[in-house]
């Protein structure tokens, strides 16, 4: 059972990592971007790439990774995102899900069908008690909450997050203070898929790598960002760890349903919420 | 019908009677002009054009994008089959529950959904698809076979027999033309202009004393009701059938399949149905990985093309007449 | 050249035509007042001017320029001010933040910016600190109005500042809008409340449905506040 509670907090630790730049994505510009699943995915493969080329060096792998989606991240903002944004919301959802097709298809050609395997790069375990926990879940852990503590703390002492603080309010009222809100919105846009690079990158050594790993995280994240509330960053904290924890426990009982679970919890959330979304 | 005198036909009298001649015509054209297509793709085909035209009310007129409609599709299939084996395998008994079971989910979840914004709207239809996929597949399990998938006891009744190719293609045909006529008395009538209000400004309509929740989820209904009669009649026709009908990663089918042909009206639909599905046979049988190519049209198609065909289509006969554009009653308006 | 010229501009939402051939002007060192009632257009004619709504017919020059296409950000940047209706401030910011955000797009100091804000309203020092959204409406105004001062604009469009404030905050904002007036910065202004209009206003348009029915010059004031209620 402790072990479940750990996996649940692992998950939740990594749906954090992919949901927030979902979160803030949609806050800031209002677009439902799934194109960040193909970040997610694509960054992993970069990840395993550099992995085979320098073994054992998970670290600098996983920067050289993030760094390979920096320019990634670029394009589909500049490109995709940019132009469509402030217009019709279901076009840039429609583009966004053409992005994810295309790269999908990109890592199928490149890397092949096949799931890839990586190990697991500290392959320690703790004992608590009388449970063996491995590390490795407990770094992925720590991670998410000096994220967190670090993006509070980005929230409320940069410009950047000032303005994105404000925006995520009222972006026009932004504007018209001379603020050019658009270009901190692409700060964001990238930072939040950096966010998800990591976290697909360390989730890796516990589930493997293929190119249609996108779909479960991508769906669990949106019941995350719509539970937590689109655009609130704490809310997504608190229910990716919730959703997290629900999925392991549920997991344990009745192994398939662990997906379908969270989604009864985002369709009673709904059902009961009195704002609409 | 703006977009049929732009293709060149002439329309007159009561508008349903052209209707049925154009459907006919190009469907005999396809028939007769195209040795790749044959009979068993066009009725594929038409299925998928029914649920097109389902989704399309839903999107194109009232203006919610559903990133989860397949799910109807999939619940007229298997409710069907389901009623074939375990109930009766009368085969317009089992259309018959397909459909009802199809719109009762419609009915249940629609009440759920549809005060949703937006983005929210989208993304639960799609975690409710999901979720029907996964019922399918590990609950009902015993009942449905899982992923080994089930064959349909349909029987033959009267001369409805499903196995001869031209009674099949004929029964189709005619569903597809009775939902066409349906949707197009329902878009042209006061409740076609109500969702068009609500799809342009939902507020106003509310102001006006309207209670637009009630009207979307009609809407909603009907919609998924049509799109559960499409997989009741794909039951029939195919014999056997598994949860990739369920495929959550199947919902951006209709989606592209309307933004080709054009949101907002039926012709626009049926075109886009039949374009989207050549294309992917097409594709699927030249290349081994292709999504990207519908990847590609769809970024075109968001950037410069949202009309799609059927508004290109238009766009150039208003240009030809010099005219500021304008579109039908039943036309899209960007 | 006049500051800013509005001509024959027509806006709508979705089929819903709002504003019809409006025209009217302002020249550098005007108070212009826009009245009319509910619904008559007066926020979206000002949210127009501001960029934030686009005219699919006319044309608006600020400075000579076309405004067209620009977008609030460049004009906040040339020197437009926009005080909304709602009186929304920056809530989730303390309120040093929400004047810090309109120095650093003014390239402002924070230092000289607090004065600029504290200067027209000096309780606001003691509220430095705290969440903007715990201000009351009249707070709010006066912060907001601080705000646009910042960065020294030419040209606010304020719209129905008065509006659900206690005499004595009127009061303040009065005081404000003159203080504007001797630093020769020009204001477009919707208010309901006819006194201030008669006593600030260099000019009045009058709308109603999205028309602008009158236009009165308000050098002659006593006459003209019998004049303005005939038309309301």
């Amino acid at each position: 059972m402790v072990e479940s509670l750990v996996y649940g907090f692992t998950l939740g630790a990594i749906l954090y990592l992919f949901s927030i730049g979902l979160s803030l994505t949609f806050g800031t510009m209002k677009i439902i971007n799934f194109a960040h699943g193909m970040a997610y995915t694509l960054g992993v493969y970069f990840f395993i790439t550099f992995l085979r080329v320098f073994p054992g060096t998970f670290c600098i792998s996983t920067l050289l990774a993030v760094l390979c989606m920096i320019p990634v991240a670029y394009i589909v903002e500049r490109f995709v995102i940019r132009r469509l944004y402030g217009e019709s919301l279901d076009y840039a959802i429609i583009a966004t899900y053409a992005v994810l097709l295309i790269g999908t298809d990109f890592i199928k050609f490149v890397w092949g069908n096949v799931p890839q395997q990586v190990r697991d790069p500290v392959g320690l375990s703790v004992s608590i008690s009388d449970f063996m926990i491995p590390v490795y879940r407990l770094i992925i852990i720590a991670v998410a909450v000096i994220l967190f503590a670090g993006l509070n703390i980005l929230l409320r002492t940069t410009m950047t997050g000032k303005i994105v603080v404000a925006a995520l309010e009222d972006a026009d009222g932004v504007r018209c203070l001379g603020v050019n809100v658009n270009k901190h919105f692409s700060i964001v846009f990238i930072f939040g898929t950096l966010l998800a690079v990591l976290g697909g990158i360390l989730y890796a050594p516990i589930s493997a790598a293929d190119p249609y790993m996108w779909l479960s995280i991508l769906l669990i994240s949106f019941a995350v960002v719509i539970v937590g509330g689109m655009g609130n960053l704490n809310g997504t904290f608190v229910s990716a760890f919730v959703l997290g924890i629900t999925m392991a426990i549920t997991g344990r009982f009745w192994s398939q349903a662990a997906d379908t679970v969270v989604f009864v919890v985002m369709a009673i959330v709904l059902i009961f919420r009195r704002r609409v979304a | 019908m703006d977009i049929l005198r732009a293709l060149g036909f002439r329309t007159y009298g009561k508008k349903a009677l052209p209707v049925y001649k154009e459907i006919c015509v190009l469907t005999v054209f396809f028939l007769v002009l195209t040795p790749i297509i044959h009979m068993y793709r066009i009725t594929d085909f038409m299925i998928f054009c029914i649920y097109v035209m389902s989704f399309d009310l839903l999107y194109g007129y009232l203006g919610l994008l559903s990133f989860g409609h397949v799910l109807y599709l999939g619940a007229g299939v298997y409710i069907s089959v389901l009623f074939s084996i375990y109930i009766n395998s009368n085969p317009l008994l089992s259309l018959l529950a397909g459909t009802l079971g199809g719109g009762i989910v419609a009915a249940t979840l629609g009440l759920i959904v549809v005060k949703l914004d937006g983005a929210s709207f989208a993304l639960v239809n799609l975690a409710f698809s999901q979720i029907g996929y996964f019922l399918v597949t590990s609950t009902f399990q015993r009942l449905t076979h899982g992923t080994d998938g089930i064959s349909s006891r349909v029987e033959a009744w009267g001369f409805l027999n499903f196995s001869d190719e031209y009674i099949t293609f004929s029964f189709i045909l005619i569903s597809m033309l009775l939902v066409f006529y349906f949707l197009r008395k329902l878009t042209s009538s006061p409740f076609g202009v109500l969702i068009r209000s609500i799809k342009e400004n939902e507020t106003r309509v509310t102001f006006l004393g309207y209670n637009t929740f009630l009207y979307k989820w009609i809407t909603f209904l009907v919609a998924g009701t049509i799109a559960s009669f499409a997989g009741g009649i794909y039951t029939l026709y195919v014999q056997y059938v598994s949860p990739t009908v369920l495929n959550p990663l199947d919902n951006i089918d209709p989606i592209l399949a309307v933004l080709i042909g054009g949101a907002g009206n039926l012709y626009g639909a049926i075109a886009g149905g039949l374009l989207f599905m050549m294309m992917k046979d097409w594709l699927s049988s030249h290349f081994a990985v292709w999504q990207w190519v519908l990847g590609i049209m769809l970024l075109i198609i968001s950037f410069w093309f949202r009309h799609g065909f059927t508004g290109f289509v238009m766009a150039i006969r208003n240009y030809q007449r010099k005219k500021a554009v304008t579109y039908d009653q039943d036309g899209a308006q960007g | 050249m006049r500051l800013l010229q509005v001509d024959e501009i027509n806006v709508s939402y979705g089929r819903a035509r709002v504003l019809h051939d409006i025209s009217m002007h302002l020249n550098q060192g005007e108070i212009v007042f826009v009245v009319g009632r509910n619904g008559a257009g007066k926020t979206t004619l000002l949210k127009t001017v501001m960029g934030l709504l686009k005219p699919w017919k006319g044309s608006i020059l600020y400075e000579g320029e076309k405004t067209l296409g620009i977008g609030p950000v460049k004009l906040a940047q040339k020197g437009l001010r926009y005080v909304a209706q709602d009186k929304k401030v920056f809530s989730g910011l303390s309120v040093k933040d929400n004047i810090a955000l309109a120095a650093y797009s003014n390239g402002v100091s924070m230092p000289e910016a607090i004065t600029n804000v504290t200067s027209i309203y000096p309780k606001l020092n003691d509220f430095m600190e705290n969440k903007a959204g715990g201000l009351s409406g009249g707070q709010r105004e006066l912060l907001l109005i601080g705000r646009a001062l910042v960065g020294h604009p030419k040209l606010l469009l304020i719209d129905e500042p008065t509006e659900g404030l206690a005499a004595i905050v009127i009061k303040d904002i009065f005081r404000i809008l003159v203080h504007m007036k001797t630093e020769n910065i020009s204001a477009i202004i919707v208010e309901q409340n006819l006194s201030i209009v008669n006593r600030l206003a260099d000019r009045i348009y009058v709308m109603r449905e999205g028309h602008i029915i009158k236009e009165i010059d308000n050098s002659r004031q006593a006459e003209d506040s019998h004049e303005l209620e005939n038309y309301l």
